[in-house]
């Protein structure tokens, strides 16, 4: 009964998912080479994609496992420069000359999953003496590492000015051999979209399965954890690497995404959207322990955040409110302060979206309502 | 049960993702549906022509941005005053990047999905980097006002600057350095900084080509670090008479420089464009260690030459302050359009290119006169500015001497 | 050996600066158990505020330093601001990591906010002279007045802070608070108003600290919390937070090891070595040089 449950749902996953790609794709044939889709669409579908890996890859240390991490970003800096320097070295190789055809194809991949190892590894070297400290302190280190990180690669040789260079110009890598271009982007979005999918399977699929149990039984309480025969430490390394390598993915679509990398993108605050203050706070509006929350607020923020920097309402807008629209952040900090106090573990809490589930979701949250509906005329009719 | 949501959870994505997708292209399509249709027409009714312009107007680099636009929306005030371009009156729409190679992306697709062909921007060499392949592909013609970083031009036929690259201005320091007489120096840059960096590099790479020696290299981490003593010992140490140190004015003003007084080193120190401003950012007290210090820019404030003087009363006339380098690169960047337009008697960018790639055409501009090279960066000369103490606590500034295009050869 | 005694001086001048800074996280973090990441905020707040009532304070014929005055006021009623309606709620409600959290909301909220305040706005600002100039020299190398002042500020603010701690009835409560808050209510002690007196008392530091780096370092800006918070953050980690003598002995490490690291192996990895430093301590010794390691509480 369970295993034909089980087999159903990933039947049906499945086949809507193949399904809504197949759709995506005839759409994307159709309409590919069209102005909005090519220049709006798309570009942000990429950046959707790597916001999503990186808030979904930091709930799993921040709200499965309980543990606050303030330099993720620092992960997807090595993802980045990893891809964009393996690519360009095999474009300077002559490996490939066109971005086209299926060497270059293994070749993104090859890019994307070593952007993930090197993360990882280095996800283990910080995770093995930070994660022996906990709560304040981590986060203190975290912060310290992912600065450390940006220092390092700064001070590389090879990721000099126009990229593997002997110039020591470290902060940026100009015209990297991934880098794609809005064609590109429409060519190979699919990839974007498989990575994503994935990867996102992959993290599902570690949180429900014993290890998930485990992490969050260490976040409720780690001595009791302890008591009952879990290896903490061991768990919140695995589980730091795991949650690094995914960073590393993102850091590996970012490199595509863009044709220039610089370390001050990565850094723990800026003026853009992707540091890694911004990442927790997705992860906390979103969620803490909701893949599905994570998601959301990853690409309602960015969509917010796009939408303040291009939308042309907000020019319409009466000078005041356009004057707080420049400093996003400044709402932000609002709304998480908010979140916090009256839903302390973020929008979407713990749920989960599912399909299976989805009718019986709907169910009940008909007949709560019809239930609330009853009650207020029966207070009214009492009254 | 087990690892039942999974893939669920992954189509959810795909919809949201295709839901956010649709709404963001239909949040952005509105202005594009309208000026998709009315760009082309009003190119050939003479309504308005559109030129984009991208700068950081917001975060830690805004007043590159406000320097940028303002100057930009001077040069348009006063083409429209004049009858605009063509006939046709210049609207600019202007775009904020926070100084971000991404947001700089967005804000290009945003641009050329309206319609414009015509950019201006942006501010730093990093966001740019990010739109100078998508602008060749796209054929979208942008003037970069400042983005000095060699390789911003190099490999795209579309891209142009008003700004001399990275290369040239090192080159300029060296030759300086080589006519005062210095065989050997020292370089202090900030390691994480591209703009810094980068200058470090390319002032190396000419005094290898000079013969000059560089005897003593040290660096900061970051734009952050706000303690420069022990680097300046070190080049006492070395024993140099002239270290060539990038940075920008709210490091040299306040720190650098007295800093590098006070450990004992009384040589030349060499800047480049991003000392424009530092007298903004000096204590009266330190005043008297602002001397003997040299620096390029884009142009002279003081310069006595009508087009300079014209352009500074006009910008103080408008904004209430003295124009820095930004707003005279982003004033020309509009003027060298209006050139380049009016060359090709059309605003379609193709034609403009072509008009922009012609390197025989001399634009008359505010930071110099000069015409493009091959590549489309300007070649120009330098002026080379020195800080003076006034004795009062404020600190002046004087021409040097222009180092020519020529000089550099 | 000029070269060496320079680079002393060097590590001496920040590391008072972080000292005096770390003071203000440890006192807080020392009562609440709560990183307060706005605490390199409130300094930018203090920042501010004395560059704009310098001019006043010198027409009034005062010396410029009688605007810590002012910035002390200010930077309170931020601090006590920012307890009632950020963290006291969120503190009532939810875990740890909700207060520390909130307290990078905070801290992002300031930075965003001065931003948005036209007469701030996002350039630097450079303070006037605030301390005359001067110094003695030791050989060839001089150390400057301003560095000795810092030095000694520092010191009486540790030693005033540890006898209030220590010695009177409303630092006893502090510390009971910190022990146990809902023992101390049985005791009478009123925990909100005595959370509040502390961050009073911690962000009033943070004015001070405000006055004492401009002095030094005279360049100010809207992120100036979060470059400068995070320096000061890892001396008082690295002294073992929440205690006093701790903050600015670390502080004092931290000054010193990134001056030496400039000097003698690369002055870009200077961040990486403080950093470096701090992760060694805590891996050796958990609670910080001068902390002691506490069992936990099942």
């Amino acid at each position: 009964m369970k295993n034909n449950k089980t087999a159903r749902s990933y039947l049906v996953n499945t086949l809507v998912i193949a399904a809504a790609f197949i759709l995506f794709q005839v759409l994307t044939g159709l309409f590919g080479s069209e102005g909005d889709f090519k220049l709006v669409l798309v570009p942000s579908l990429w950046q959707c994609c790597y916001l999503i890996l990186l808030a979904a890859s930091l709930n799993l240390v921040l709200g499965f496992l309980g543990q606050l991490s303030l330099g993720h970003c620092g992960f997807m800096a090595i993802g980045a420069y990893t891809a964009a320097l393996i690519s360009l070295a095999c474009e300077r190789a002559g490996v490939f000359t066109d971005k086209a055809g299926l060497v270059y194809i293994l070749i993104i991949f090859g890019c994307i999953i070593a952007a993930g190892l090197l993360a990882a590894v280095t996800g283990l070297l910080v995770g093995i003496p930070a994660l022996r400290l906990k709560g304040d302190y981590l986060a203190i280190i975290t912060l310290g590492f992912g600065m450390i990180i940006v220092n390092v690669i700064n001070n590389l040789p090879f990721c000099g000015q126009d990229g593997l260079s002997q110039g020591s110009a470290a902060a940026s890598l100009y015209k990297t051999g991934l880098g794609f271009g809005s064609k590109a982007k429409v060519t190979y979005l699919w990839i974007a979209l498989v990575v994503t999918i994935l990867c996102l399977t992959l993290m599902f699929m570690f949180v429900r399965s014993k290890y998930g149990r485990a992490i969050r039984a260490i976040k409720d309480d780690e001595i009791a954890a302890s008591a009952s025969g879990i290896n903490v430490s061991s768990y919140k390394v695995l589980t730091f690497t795991y949650s690094a390598f995914f960073a590393g993915v993102a850091g590996a679509l970012y490199a595509c995404a863009n044709s220039s990398l610089s370390t001050s993108s990565f850094a723990f605050t800026n003026a853009g959207i992707l540091n890694s203050t911004f990442v927790v706070v997705m992860v906390v509006l979103g969620g803490m322990g909701s893949l599905t929350g994570s998601i959301v607020a990853a690409v309602i923020m960015f969509f917010v955040n796009y939408q303040i920097a291009n939308g042309s309402w907000v020019a319409a807008l009466p000078p005041f409110l356009n004057g707080v629209f420049k400093y996003p952040m400044l709402v932000y900090a609002v709304v998480l302060v908010i979140v916090i106090i009256f839903r302390p573990r973020g929008i979407f809490g713990t749920y989960e979206f599912s399909l299976t589930r989805l009718p019986e979701d709907v169910k009940k949250a008909r007949a709560r309502r019809a239930a609330a509906k009853a009650e207020r005329k029966e207070a009214v009719s009492h009254g | 049960m087990k690892k039942l949501f999974c893939l669920l959870l992954a189509l959810c994505m795909v919809l949201s993702l295709a839901a956010c997708g649709g709404s963001a292209s239909s949040g952005s399509s509105a202005p594009a549906a309208d000026s998709g249709e009315e760009a082309p027409a009003s190119a050939a009714s003479g309504d308005t022509l559109k030129i984009g312009v991208i700068s950081p107007n917001t975060g830690n680099l805004a007043a590159y941005g406000t320097g940028i636009h303002t100057g930009a929306e001077l040069a348009v005030e006063e083409i429209n005053a004049a009858g605009g371009i063509l006939g046709q009156q210049v609207e600019l729409v202007e775009l904020d990047d926070r100084a971000d190679p991404t947001e700089c992306l967005n804000a290009f697709n945003n641009l050329v999905s309206q319609g414009i062909g015509l950019i201006i921007g942006s501010a730093t060499s990093g966001a740019t980097s990010a739109i100078t392949g998508p602008a060749n592909e796209e054929e979208v013609v942008i003037i970069a006002p400042t983005a000095t970083a060699d390789s911003i031009t190099t490999e795209d036929d579309y891209i142009f600057r008003v700004c001399y690259a990275d290369s040239a201005q090192g080159a300029i320091a060296a030759a300086y350095a080589k006519t005062a007489g210095f065989d050997k120096v020292g370089i202090v840059y900030c390691a994480g900084d591209v703009y810094s960096s980068g200058l470090k590099d390319s002032f190396s790479a000419a005094c290898a080509e000079q013969g000059i020696e560089v005897v003593a290299t040290e660096s900061s981490a970051a734009l952050t670090t706000t303690e420069y003593t022990n680097q300046f010992t070190a080049m006492v140490n070395a024993g140099v008479d002239f270290v060539y140190a990038p940075y920008y004015y709210d490091v040299i003003g306040p720190y650098v420089i007295p800093q590098a007084r006070a450990a004992g080193y009384d040589g030349v120190i060499m800047g480049a464009d991003g000392y424009d401003t530092t007298p903004d950012y000096v204590r009266e007290a330190d005043a008297p260690a602002f001397n003997n210090i040299y620096w390029t820019n884009h142009y002279f404030a003081g310069d006595t030459s009508e087009k300079v003087t014209s352009f500074v009363a006009a910008y103080k006339d408008k904004f209430g302050s003295e124009p820095s380098a930004f707003g005279a690169t982003g004033y020309d960047s509009v003027y060298v359009y209006k050139a380049a337009i009016e060359a090709a008697g059309s605003a379609d960018p193709a034609a403009v290119r072509d008009a922009l790639a012609d390197t025989s055409t001399v634009y008359e501009c505010v930071s110099g006169t000069f015409s493009f090279d091959v590549s489309g960066t300007p070649v120009k000369g330098a002026p080379v500015i020195t800080f003076k103490d006034n004795g009062d606590g404020t600190i002046g500034m004087e021409l040097v001497d222009v180092v020519e295009a020529s000089d550099l050869a | 050996m000029s070269t060496f005694i320079q680079t002393v001086i060097v590590g001496l001048r920040l590391g008072s600066v972080y000292a005096l800074i770390a003071l203000g996280y440890t006192m807080v973090y020392g009562i609440i158990r709560l990183i307060n990441f706005a605490h390199g905020d409130f300094i930018m707040v203090g920042g501010y505020t004395i560059i704009f009532t310098v001019p006043l304070v010198l027409a009034l014929g005062l010396p410029a330093w009688a605007a810590v005055l002012a910035a002390v006021a200010v930077c309170a009623l931020v601090g006590m601001g920012t307890e009632i309606i950020a963290y006291r709620p969120v503190r009532k409600k939810g875990t740890n990591m909700s207060a520390l959290i909130t307290a990078i909301a905070m801290s992002l909220f300031l930075e965003n906010l001065a931003q948005a305040i036209p007469a701030i706005g996002p350039n630097p600002k450079v303070a006037d002279q605030i301390f005359t100039a001067g110094g003695f020299k030791i050989g060839s190398v001089t150390f400057e007045y301003t560095t000795v002042i810092t030095i000694v500020i520092s010191a009486v603010i540790m030693i005033v802070l540890y006898m209030f701690t220590q010695k009177t009835r409303l630092g006893r409560a502090m510390r009971c608070v910190s022990e146990d808050k809902s023992a101390a209510t049985l005791m009478g002690i009123n925990v909100n108003h005595t959370i509040i007196l502390t961050f009073a008392i911690g962000s009033a530091l943070a004015a001070v600290a405000a006055l004492m780096y401009m002095a030094q370092y005279p360049r100010i800006y809207t992120t100036l919390g979060s470059d400068l918070g995070i320096k000061a953050f890892v001396s008082a980690v690295l002294g073992g937070i929440g205690i006093i003598p701790g903050a600015v002995l670390g502080g004092f490490v931290v000054g010193l090891f990134e001056s030496f690291t400039t000097s003698y192996i690369s002055s870009s990895l200077a961040d990486a070595v403080v950093f470096l430093i701090l992760i060694v301590v805590l891996l050796l010794k958990p609670a910080g040089i001068m902390g002691k390691n506490v069992g936990e509480k099942v």
